[in-house]
C-alpha cells in the first residue's frame, strides 16, 4: 500500500471521532499515511491530530471554510491530493461525506466505494466489504484505478489513540467563492419526548403496519412495561409518529436498561441510534432481520401474537 | 422552469431476496419491483413545484429493463408530464459514475433547471448518483434535504445532519436536489391520472441515443460477490409456545431488575 489520504472532519469544534478510526483503518493497510483538516481557525485541532493520528497533517484553513461547503472542501480536498499523490483516499459516510465523495469521485473521474465497514488487502489489489439491501446481504466490491475513494461508515473500526509525532502542513491558496451559500444550523426544538434517559424503551417499526396498531398493540406492552415508546425512522417518514419518537441516527442516540425493538428489522440507521442499550430485546417475523444479529435475546413470530402475550405475562408477573 | 427526475426502480420492501447462482447480485426475475422510495419524495417535491407553478414540466427518467416502464407510467399517473426509459446491454451491472455519465447526457440534451433525486437507493444504499450527476453537470447540489423553496430564483433548503439538526443552504439553479425520506407527503395516483398517463410520451434511448459508447460509460467499481453476513454470536432466540416465550420473556426482564 503506497499512500492514503485521509480527510478528516470537525464536529461542534472538535476532531471527530470518526476520524480517528480513519486512521485505524489507513495504519492497518500499511504505507504513509496523511490527513487533512479543513476549516477557519482549526489550528489546534490539526495539531490533536499530528499527535494522536501521526503522519503530515495538511491543514486547509480558510475564513471561506468556517462552514461546511462543496465547492470550498472540493478545492481544499484536490489541493491535497496534488500535494500527496494519495493512491486511496478516505472520506467519512457522513452529512459531510455524502455531500461531497460522490462529486469528487466524479470531477476526478475515480472509482469509489461507498459506506465501507472493511477494507481488506488481497496481494497488491483492495477489497471494499460493505452493506447491500439495507443491511440484508454484504457485498466485497474491486475498484480499478488510481486514486481510488472510500467512504467509511462511521463506528466501523476502533478510534486510534497512539501517542505519536506528527507535523502540520499549511495548504495555500485553499480560499475562494462557493455557489452554495451556508445559512445556519437549525437544531429542532427538543420534544417533550426526550428518550435519552428512559429506563426502558419499546420501539415499533414499520412491522406494525398501521398507525392505530401502536396505540392497539404496541401501547399495553410499554405501560405493562413502564417504558417510553419510540420508532423507527419508516415510522416517522410515514407521519404515524412525530419526529421526537425516532430512535436512530437522524434521532435520538439511546442506551436504556432494556430495548424492546417491535417489528423493526434492523437498518443500519436504526442500529446506530441503539446498539448500545444494556440489553436488547427483539420481535421480529424474519429470522434473518439484521436486528437479531445486536439483540441478546429474539422472538421470531407473528408480533401481533406475541407482543399482546407478552403484555399480558408483564401485568400478571406485577400481580 | 423543467425539472428532471431520476427514479430508480429497486426490489419492493416486502420482496423476499434471495442470491442469484452467480453470487454477484440478487436473483431478480420472479420479485415485485417499485419506485425507490427517497426517489418518490423527489417526485413529489417536484410535483409540488408543478401544482404552484403549471408552466413547470417535469421528465422522469429511468435506467432500466423494460420492467421500469411500470415504474415510470406510475410516475406519469402521478403527474410527471414525460417518461424516458434508458436501457443498453452496456448499463447491466453498471456503477453509480456510469449511471451519473448517462443520466448527464439526458440532463444536458433537457437543459433542465433542476435535477432532483432520493439520497440513495434501498438496493446498493451507494448515496454517489447524485452528488456525481451535479458535479458532471457542473450545477451545485445539496444532498439529503428535507425542505427547499424558491426565494428569488434562488433556492433555499435543509439539509439533515445527525441527531436533528438541520444544515440550511442557498443554491442557484441550475442545481441538484437529493431529498432524503420524511421530506413531504407522497401522493398516490389517481383514477384519472392513470388513464392520463396512458397517452403520455414515454421514450426509450439506447446508450447510442445519447450519443455515448459503451467504453464512456466502463465500470470502475464491480461487485465481486454479495452474501449472506456471516453471522455473529446472534441472539439467543427464545423458542416454546406463545406463553412459554411470554413467561421467558417475563424471566429475563426480571433478571434485569426490571421487574
Amino acid at each position: 500500500m503506497a499512500k492514503t489520504l485521509i480527510v478528516g472532519e470537525i464536529q461542534k469544534g472538535q476532531l471527530r471521532e470518526a476520524t480517528l478510526e480513519l486512521v485505524t483503518l489507513a495504519r492497518k493497510l500499511g504505507g504513509e499515511v496523511a490527513s487533512l483538516i479543513i476549516g477557519s481557525g482549526v489550528g489546534a485541532v490539526a495539531e490533536e491530530l499530528a499527535k494522536k493520528g501521526g503522519g503530515k497533517v495538511l491543514l486547509a484553513d480558510d475564513a471561506t471554510l468556517a462552514n461546511y461547503n462543496l465547492d470550498g472542501w472540493e478545492r481544499a480536498i484536490k489541493k491535497a491530493i496534488d500535494a500527496e499523490k494519495p493512491e486511496l483516499i478516505l472520506i467519512s459516510s457522513t452529512p459531510i461525506g455524502w455531500d461531497v465523495a460522490g462529486a469528487l469521485a466524479a470531477a476526478l473521474d475515480c472509482g469509489i466505494a461507498s459506506e465501507v465497514i472493511k477494507i481488506e488487502p488481497d496481494g497488491v489489489d483492495l477489497v471494499f466489504v460493505r452493506r447491500m439491501f439495507n443491511a440484508k446481504f454484504d457485498a466485497r466490491l474491486r475498484v480499478s484505478g488510481t486514486p481510488r475513494i472510500a467512504t467509511v461508515q462511521p463506528g466501523a473500526s476502533e478510534a486510534y489513540s497512539g501517542s505519536e509525532s506528527g507535523s502540520v502542513v499549511k495548504l495555500d491558496g485553499v480560499g475562494g467563492a462557493a455557489r452554495t451559500k451556508f445559512v445556519e444550523i437549525r437544531v429542532a426544538p427538543a420534544g417533550g419526548h426526550d428518550l435519552t434517559k428512559a429506563e426502558i424503551i419499546v420501539s415499533g417499526g414499520r412491522g406494525l403496519q398501521k398507525p392505530e396498531n401502536f396505540e392497539a398493540v404496541l401501547k399495553p406492552l410499554v405501560e405493562a412495561l413502564g417504558a417510553q415508546m419510540g420508532a423507527s425512522r419508516p415510522v416517522v417518514d410515514a407521519g404515524w409518529l412525530p419526529h421526537e419518537y425516532q430512535v436512530g441516527s437522524s434521532g435520538q442516540i439511546v442506551s436504556p436498561k432494556l430495548y424492546v425493538a417491535v417489528g423493526i428489522s434492523g437498518a443500519i440507521q436504526h442500529l446506530v441510534g441503539m446498539k448500545n442499550s444494556n440489553f436488547i430485546i427483539a420481535i421480529n417475523k424474519d429470522a434473518d432481520a439484521p436486528i437479531f444479529e445486536v439483540a441478546d435475546v429474539g422472538i421470531v413470530g407473528d408480533l401481533f401474537e406475541v407482543v399482546p402475550a407478552l403484555a399480558a405475562a408483564v401485568k400478571a408477573a406485577k400481580g | 422552469m423543467k425539472i428532471l427526475v431520476c427514479l430508480k426502480q429497486v426490489p419492493h420492501k416486502d420482496a423476499r431476496l434471495e442470491l442469484a447462482p452467480d453470487g454477484k447480485w440478487i436473483a431478480d426475475a420472479n420479485i415485485k419491483f417499485e419506485i425507490n422510495d427517497y426517489d418518490n419524495y423527489a417526485l413529489e417535491e417536484a410535483l409540488r413545484i408543478k401544482d404552484k407553478d403549471p408552466a413547470t414540466e417535469v421528465v422522469v427518467v429511468s435506467i432500466g429493463p423494460d420492467r421500469v416502464q411500470q415504474s415510470l407510467r406510475t410516475a406519469l399517473g402521478m403527474g410527471a408530464d414525460r417518461a424516458i426509459q434508458i436501457w443498453d446491454d452496456g448499463l447491466a451491472g453498471a456503477d453509480s459514475l456510469a449511471i451519473a455519465k448517462s443520466l448527464a447526457a439526458v440532463a444536458r440534451a433537457e437543459k433542465v433547471d433542476l435535477v432532483l433525486m432520493g439520497l440513495m437507493s434501498d438496493d446498493t444504499n451507494f448515496a454517489l448518483t447524485g452528488p456525481m450527476l451535479a458535479a458532471l453537470l457542473g450545477v451545485p447540489h445539496a444532498t439529503g434535504i428535507v425542505s427547499e423553496k424558491n426565494e428569488g430564483g434562488q433556492l433555499e433548503v435543509e439539509r439533515e445532519l445527525e441527531g436533528g439538526a438541520l444544515e440550511v443552504v442557498k443554491l442557484p439553479l441550475p442545481c441538484l436536489l437529493t431529498a432524503q425520506t420524511g421530506m413531504n407527503e407522497v401522493r398516490y395516483a389517481s383514477l384519472k391520472g392513470i388513464m392520463q398517463a396512458k397517452k403520455k410520451p414515454l421514450d426509450k434511448k439506447s446508450l447510442g441515443d445519447l450519443g455515448l459508447s459503451a467504453g464512456a460509460v466502463a465500470s470502475k467499481v464491480k461487485i465481486e460477490k454479495i452474501y449472506t453476513p456471516p453471522k455473529g454470536q446472534g441472539a439467543e432466540i427464545l423458542s416454546g409456545s406463545k406463553d412459554e416465550v411470554a413467561q421467558k420473556f417475563v424471566g429475563k426482564v426480571k433478571e434485569l431488575g426490571l421487574l
